[in-house]
């Protein structure tokens, strides 16, 4: 015990606040919507308690639900590699010490601090209207652009492109795991003529999985519950033919459109549960592709 | 999970900032008042403005009275009243209309206003139309603060250049059609003839009442509409987009309900659009040619399909914490001529006929035009039908999500009406 808090003591004391705020304000409202999940709740009229049924109602009958599942999917699996190796891709450039790097370093974070705001959803959705700058550019090299938005087998790609976009926090902590990894590597493998490519796969991929399986997993939990983007560009809705009804859209209208409250905490309970076991796989995979430089044992 | 409760405070914060911020606006009170009324509405910059006129108007006049005013948009408005319902601290006066006043009486929402009339709320001088669609189960909870029909709005240079011309209250599809085509041919590269109306739903309940069809089963709350009705509406629209009266159909299919300003006669790339006939002032605004007005079409039958309702009321809500003083404010609102000169048509036209009578000579052009179109309905629309049971605005929603598919070619008619109706009759059965 006195040895857990001489290693873990100042951890937990800076996670002090978090708890705080963890135990005194969110921890009563998310047992509530366990609670609640099991019941049939619209709002007017007190809870009422239906066990499973909602459960079995959404596995068994709800074909929105399905639906909404291999949107949510569909976008975490495209989203987070493509913006996890445009961030390491983007790092490694910056890690090469270049002029006016800081400056560089913030342009790039830029879109991440902008990318989660209502304004820029909007700004996407005007870029790729039919008329949109997008296509106006596609047309200058003779190509005709679709409906990016209007059309179901295109616009979830929008929102991939945008989560993307958002490559600025992944590729900070990318490129302070570059300069940790020690120089003298790279200058022994010069001189053994090992090529830049052999360089990055047997030096920087290895010494940089800890970082990257952090950003995965900080990714990936972000990706899960991608809501203002796709609550915007879908007009609110999920819209077209639910191509952009993301769990988290689905259970917003569920409970805020259609009242019911008790369906969308189950929801949002399996979307919970969901990304526990993606997290949860992801840390037992890490072990067989993770090995940290300080590890004892 | 944390996102909805970050969601849900962000805006709870977000409304509050914005009702501080409208407060501190009005100025302090000079007088500790006795009362505090909290009213919210939904609305529009024109219609916020003109609002917190009137809550200024009423707060110097009843010095033992405060009214604070709130407001949103339409979709957040009813976002943070459902909250506020389950919080049990919902605002004294609400407003509220025809499609779901329904739900908020029949949950309790709602507190009934017979106590107060002929005291501290006057209605003797209210339209008895008004009152009877404010009336629940003979009791009333609601009073309407203006009546409502749908319009469609057209572009009178577009149409004219193009040599149309037509009965606005008589017209048919086929006129729809024969006159988008004309239009579409003069009018110049991307400019259309008229909206695609295969996702309106609106246009779609009335073409139900054209043929006869009531929607809703008065007893049991029964879908009614029949697969082959739904089929012939989409094939009927896809006659007229495929003959050239309107935007491709992959364009449309990104503007489903879309705001005001996305409207097709709005952004010029059409020359008609469907709307409320409240929405006339507000979208002539926006445009610089002359808006035309004109009923929804009709079948040649010329059954009637479009409604006049009351497309706002005030209500009383449960939590109210001073019922007379808060139904002194909504007598003023609909019966107080110095407050209703200052809310104007903006909420549609109003049920008391001294109120009418007062605005008139000061009428703008688009004013005037609402009320040359509600004379011209006279006669022309269906009687009101009881307000819609629970489960409408979700199959308003399915409706126009199939109707994507057709606009995008993607699902066959037949097969689409057939899946609406299906899960129409789903969701009825689940709100039961």
């Amino acid at each position: 015990m006195k040895k857990f808090f001489a290693k873990n003591g100042p951890g937990y004391f800076f996670l002090i606040p978090w708890f705080i705020g963890f135990f005194c304000l969110a921890l009563g409202p998310i047992l509530y919507s366990l609670y609640l999940s099991f019941t049939k709740y619209n709002i007017f009229k007190p809870p009422k308690w239906i066990g499973l049924e909602n459960y079995e109602f959404m596995f068994l009958y709800d074909d929105r639900f399905w639906k909404s599942l291999e949107v949510t999917f569909s976008y975490v699996f495209m989203s987070v590699p493509g913006k996890l190796i445009f961030a390491l891709a983007v790092a490694m450039l910056l890690n090469k010490g270049m002029r006016a790097i800081g400056f560089y370093r913030a342009l790039f974070y830029l879109p991440s601090i902008l990318g989660g705001s209502i304004a820029v959803a909007i700004l996407w959705k005007q870029l790729f209207e039919y008329n949109g700058v997008i296509n106006t550019l596609l047309a200058k090299i003779g190509i005709e652009g679709p409906y990016w938005l209007n059309d179901p087998n295109y616009s979830l790609y929008t929102l991939v492109m945008l989560g993307m976009w958002q490559f600025g926090s992944p590729m900070l902590i990318f490129i302070a795991g570059l300069r940790a990894i020690p120089r003298e590597l790279y200058e022994a493998a010069e001189i053994d003529a090992a090529s830049k490519w052999k360089q990055f796969y047997a030096i920087t991929l290895p010494l940089l999985a800890p970082v990257i399986f952090f950003n995965l997993v900080l990714q990936m939990i972000d990706a899960f519950k991608t809501f203002s983007s796709a609550f915007i560009i879908s007009g609110g809705a999920g819209a077209p033919l639910d191509s952009l009804n993301f769990i988290t859209v689905y259970l917003y209208n569920e409970a805020f459109a259609f009242y019911r409250m008790g369906y969308a905490s189950s929801l949002a309970w399996i979307l919970m549960l969901i990304i526990a076991i993606f997290t949860g796989v992801a840390f037992f995979s890490s072990r067989y592709w993770v090995h940290y430089e300080n590890e004892r044992d | 999970m944390t996102k909805i409760d970050r969601r849900k405070f962000m805006k709870a914060a977000a409304a509050t900032t914005g009702a501080v911020a409208a407060v501190s606006t009005m100025g302090t009170q000079a007088f500790a008042a006795d009362s505090t009324i909290r009213h919210f509405w939904w609305g529009n910059p024109s219609r916020d403005k003109r609002t917190f006129g009137v809550i200024e108007v009423f707060n110097k006049k009843h010095a033992d009275i405060e009214v604070i005013g709130e407001t949103l948009s339409f979709p957040d408005y009813f976002a943070k009243l459902t909250t506020q319902v389950a919080g049990g601290n919902m605002p004294d006066v609400i407003q509220q209309g025809y499609g779901v006043l329904f739900e908020y009486v029949d949950n309790g929402a709602l507190k009934p206003l017979d106590e107060f009339v002929g005291k501290s709320l006057d209605i003797s001088n209210i339209d008895k139309s008004a009152l009877a669609a404010g009336t629940v189960n003979g009791k009333l909870y609601a009073v309407s603060i203006g009546a409502n029909s749908h319009m469609a709005l057209y572009n009178t240079r577009l149409y004219d250049e193009a040599g149309i011309t037509f009965d606005p209250f008589g017209w048919t599809y086929d006129d729809v059609k024969t006159i988008g085509v004309e239009i579409s041919k003069t009018a110049g590269d991307g400019v259309y003839g008229t909206d695609d109306n295969t996702a309106n739903y609106q246009n779609f309940s009335d073409f139900v009442g054209q043929k006869g069809v009531v929607m809703f089963n008065p007893d049991t709350g029964d879908y009614q509409v029949t697969p082959e009705l739904v089929e012939e509406y989409w094939s009927m629209w896809t006659a007229i987009r495929e003959a050239g009266a309107t935007p491709p159909g992959k364009a449309s299919a990104g503007l489903i309900k879309p705001p005001m300003a996305e409207w097709g006669v709005v952004t010029g790339q059409t020359a008609t659009s469907y709307a409320w006939s409240n929405q006339l002032v507000g979208a002539q605004g926006l445009v610089q040619d002359k808006l035309g007005t004109a009923m929804y079409p009709n079948t040649p039958a010329m059954t009637p399909g479009s409604i006049v309702q009351p497309s706002q009321f005030i209500c009383l809500t449960r939590d109210t914490v001073d019922g007379v003083a808060a139904t002194t404010y909504m007598s003023a609102f609909v019966n107080d001529t110095d407050m209703t000169a200052i809310l104007g048509l903006e909420r549609g036209i109003p049920a008391n006929p001294d109120v009418r009578a007062a605005l008139a000579p000061n009428l703008s052009e688009a004013e005037a035009a609402s009320v040359a179109f509600f004379s011209g309905i006279q006669g022309k629309t269906a009687t009101l039908p009881p307000p819609p049971p629970s489960g409408s605005n979700e199959i308003e929603q399915t409706f126009e999500r199939i109707a994507t598919g057709i606009l995008l070619g993607q699902d066959s008619i037949p097969e689409a009406a057939a899946n609406f109706i299906r899960q129409a009759g789903f969701i009825r059965r689940r709100a039961g």
